[in-house]
């Protein structure tokens, strides 16, 4: 029923982009072997994979947001703006509404990815009523999100005893519980989440619907299929689970919302990332996650120790999916 | 003298499948070659390979006795083969001329000369009788106009074979009678014509010669002056086809299907004014009209997928004028539409997810929140099994079925639904003789079971055949409903032209 996987491709953009790689990393002067060496120790050693795990959770997150409407042909900009909001309502729930421990967790949680999911479903509003197109919506509606966090974390909503734009630290009890030294429970309501993905994409009716649209939007309306209606569901499903990200690295490992720390490690670009390098597929999203996660705490690692810098790991993706696309390109021009 | 083109020994292999087995196929200078054999049997595979777009894995072609391999359609181009697709390949936004000299055009320094480009197309058109006016815009042109264009374009890169895949499938009578008359010239001209095609009444009019195809063989060559429609079809087919099969007379029921002053505007038009109709249980209405006189827009609109500016429409005695298409389709409404590839299916996903389509939502499919992949997977086994669907298994990708089975897919679907409305748009458009009967016995089948069927088909014969009531579309107004006694090609052709008084 699913799509066979791409994998012989993806494997060879792969192979080709860590060959360029190395061509750039010897061009400069370095040690390809010993950079890349460095990325596996770096990102793979028992001592350092939680590092690495801890890295992938939001950026697997991130990336199913946008895998979700990808699938079904659409593509979600804006997960800048719903991970910035999931985590500001997160930080600002348990702050604001006297609710006892455990529940004002829950409730911060179930409030940032609604607050998210409805922002993220308004891009889509716009497309079905008005016809702006949801691409450049959902991208455009990330700032006023973000200048919204910005301010009210700057100003209003400031620790008057920091001298960084941040809220006040939430309670202990409203936090996440840690695993281990550096993992929290965040890591299992992402995994929840994943399994869910891919057996909605699976087995469910929705998942079906989503699926066929994104095959052939023309036969899935004409089957019966309300695209407006889908539209918005499936980019509140996407937005829900930016926010939820958000809230799980604001409630388990900052314990506050500052401004741009979200948005600084880039999540949302390398989940958009993994999310086209599998056409939307949620395994090989998350797969791609798990591997750009990989690629960028290596990266990390091979700065420390040898002169490479960590922008390689960015070229190295970039590259990936530029030669997937121009893979992909070159097989349509064959045979048309 | 060499033949002027000769395949020897082609085959093609789709993994098991064996597309073309060991064709032979050779065709003389200045004659018209049809190509005939049943959905699947390996026509479209054999021209593509001639063609350059795809490499046999066995068996060699020669040009004028010359051996040649080609590994691109421009290669095949440049030995002087020409080849017009049944889905054109022209530029919309171009005029006629710039597409008709295109990648060849004449220049003056590094300029193209528009002046000559035009003059060359110009005479072009004129030596072979192709009517076109060289500066319309592609986009503009009817279906029939931009083959001509298609044609030209081949003749402009001076093809002396020109293969031409089902070209009469998308064209009205007149059109195709243009058609046949540029292609007499050509031949004349000492040019040769393969001629891929599902109607025996139109390789009994034009070629000089048939090979029949069957399961990716040859089955038969022969002369058609010496041979007849039965013995093509029992090559084909290996059996005789029965008749068309008898309209009985039937007691009609209610309206199901009711539209009332239905106005439908686009692109500052109007496509459909005021139009009214009714089709009641145990009957079959037919629309015949030219394409392009708003019978797509109609049946958009009253299948949902198209708003009205005003009007009403009734499925099953339900007003269903706000409703959209899911809740048209749970009123009662079933529907083939014309173009099978672009909106009848997802061609990249499997014969399952297509065949499941508009059945998802209701139990056994549905299970839940889940769809039962193994109720899928069986749904989809029974249709294949009863329409005789010809696919390797129901994980195939529909877009690798011949066009008849691709058809065959929707109609196994949208006829399941057993739904008390069925329109049906051009349902054996690239069918063959026998799964056209069959679609006609189905249609028939669904109005003796007391279903409304409307018929819209460019197909004139099929349109008379089937259909209790003819309407006709000209301009986008509904200009005549005449009972079928009174439905004769002449007055249906005069009506079709909007020329109802000398009709009447
Ligand atoms: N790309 C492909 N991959 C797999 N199978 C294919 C592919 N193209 C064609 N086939 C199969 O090869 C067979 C011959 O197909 P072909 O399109 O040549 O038939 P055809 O004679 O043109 O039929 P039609 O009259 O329906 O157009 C069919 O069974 C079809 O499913
Ligand atoms: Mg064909």
């Amino acid at each position: 029923m699913s799509l066979p996987p791409r994998v012989p491709s993806v494997v060879l953009a792969v192979g080709f982009a860590v060959v360029a790689g190395a061509v750039l990393v010897a061009a400069s002067g370095g040690d390809p072997l010993a950079a890349y060496w460095q990325i596996a120790v770096g990102a793979l050693a028992p001592d350092n994979l939680p590092n690495t795990l801890n890295w992938a959770v939001p950026l697997t997150g991130m990336a199913l947001a946008v895998a979700i409407p990808l699938r079904g042909g659409m593509v979600n900009l804006g997960g800048d703006g719903q991970l910035v909001l999931g985590g500001l309502v997160a930080a600002l729930v348990p702050l604001y509404l006297p609710l006892p421990g455990v529940l004002s967790m829950f409730a911060a949680i179930l409030a940032a990815a609604l607050v998210a999911g409805l922002y993220a479903a308004l891009a889509a509003w716009g497309e079905v009523r008005h016809g702006v197109p949801m691409l450049i919506s959902s991208l455009l509606l990330s700032y006023p999100a973000m200048g919204l966090a910005s301010y009210l974390s700057g100003f209003p909503l400031r620790d008057r005893s920091s001298g960084l734009p941040q809220t006040v630290m939430i309670p202990p009890d409203a936090r996440l519980p840690p695993l281990g030294d550096v993992l929290n429970v965040g890591a299992f309501a992402i995994l929840v989440i994943a399994i869910a993905v891919v057996v909605f994409d699976r087995r469910s009716v929705v998942g079906y619907e989503l699926r066929l649209r994104g095959l052939n939007p023309r036969f899935a309306r004409y089957g019966g299929i309300a695209l407006g209606r889908q539209a918005v569901a499936t980019m509140f499903a996407s937005g829900g689970i930016a926010g939820l990200t958000g809230a799980t690295i604001v409630l388990g490992a900052q314990f506050r919302f500052t401004d741009g720390a979200l948005v600084t490690p880039n999540y949302t670009w390398s989940g958009l990332m993994a999310a086209l390098l599998a056409g939307g597929e949620p395994v090989g999203t998350i797969g791609a996650a798990l591997f750009f996660a990989a690629l960028q705490t290596g990266g990390f690692a091979m700065q420390r120790e040898t002169a490479v810098p960590r922008v390689l790991t960015m070229v190295l993706q970039a590259l990936v999916i530029l030669f997937l696309a121009a893979r992909h390109g070159l097989r349509r021009r064959a045979a048309p | 003298m060499a033949p002027a083109l000769q395949a020897s020994g082609i085959v093609k292999r789709y993994g098991p499948l064996l597309a073309n087995d060991g064709i032979d196929l050779d065709v003389a200078r200045g004659e018209v070659h049809a190509v005939m054999g049943e959905n699947g049997a390996g026509k479209s595979t054999l021209m593509s390979i001639l063609y350059g777009m795809q490499a046999p894995d066995g068996g060699t072609i020669r040009l004028d006795g010359v051996a040649v391999r080609f590994r691109s359609p421009a290669e095949a181009i440049a030995h002087g083969l020409g080849m017009v697709h049944q889905a054109f390949k022209l530029f919309s936004s171009l005029t006629v001329w710039e597409n008709i000299v295109y990648g060849r055009e004449p220049r003056r320094g590094p300029f193209i000369d528009g002046a000559a480009a035009r003059r060359a197309a110009v005479a072009l058109a004129e030596r072979y009788g192709l009517a076109v006016d060289p500066g319309a815009l592609v986009a503009r042109l009817s279906v029939g106009v931009r083959q001509r264009v298609e044609i030209l374009k081949a003749l402009y890169r001076e093809a002396r074979v020109l293969i031409l895949d089902e070209p009469t499938a998308v064209l009205t009578p007149p059109e195709r009678d243009v058609l046949f008359a540029v292609l007499r010239r050509l031949v004349v001209d000492g040019r040769s014509v393969i001629f891929v095609t599902h109607k025996l009444d139109e390789v009994l009019a034009i070629s000089d010669r048939v090979t029949v195809l069957r399961a990716g063989r040859v089955a038969a060559r022969m002369t058609t002056r010496e041979t007849s429609a039965r013995e093509i079809v029992r090559a084909m087919t290996g059996r005789v086809v029965a008749d068309r099969p008898d309209r009985v007379s039937m007691p009609q029921g209610a309206a199901l299907l009711h539209a009332e002053a239905i106005t439908v505007r686009g692109d500052g038009r109007v496509l459909v004014a005021d139009a009214n109709l009714s089709v009641n249980g145990g009957e079959v209405v037919g629309i015949a009209g030219v394409a392009g006189n708003g019978q797509t827009e109609l049946v958009e609109a009253l299948v949902g997928l198209r708003a009205v500016a005003s009007g009403r429409v009734q499925v099953n005695g339900r007003d269903v004028t706000q409703s959209d298409v899911a809740a048209r389709r749970e009123a009662g409404l079933a529907y083939i539409p014309e173009d099978r590839a672009a909106v009848g299916t997802a061609p990249t996903a499997s014969a399952a997810d297509n065949l499941a389509m508009g059945f998802h939502r209701r139990p056994p499919l549905r299970r839940g929140w889940k769809l039962d992949g193994t109720a899928v997977r069986d749904w989809a086994r029974r249709l294949i099994a009863r329409f005789d669907i010809r696919i390797g298994s129901e994980r195939t990708p529909v877009a690798t079925l011949s066009g008849g089975n691709m058809q065959k897919v929707v109609l196994a679907r949208e006829l399941s639904h057993a739904a008390p409305v069925l329109i049906a748009e051009q349902p054996t458009r690239g069918l063959d003789v026998g799964a056209a009967e069959f679609v006609h016995g189905e249609l028939l089948a669904e109005r003796a079971r007391g279903r409304a069927v409307l018929l819209v088909s460019a197909e004139l014969s099929e349109v008379m055949a089937l259909s209790d009531r003819v309407l006709v579309m000209f301009g986008g107004r509904i200009i005549a409903d005449l009972p079928a006694a009174q439905a004769d090609e002449e007055r249906l052709g005069l009506l079709m032209a909007g020329r109802p008084g000398v009709a009447a």
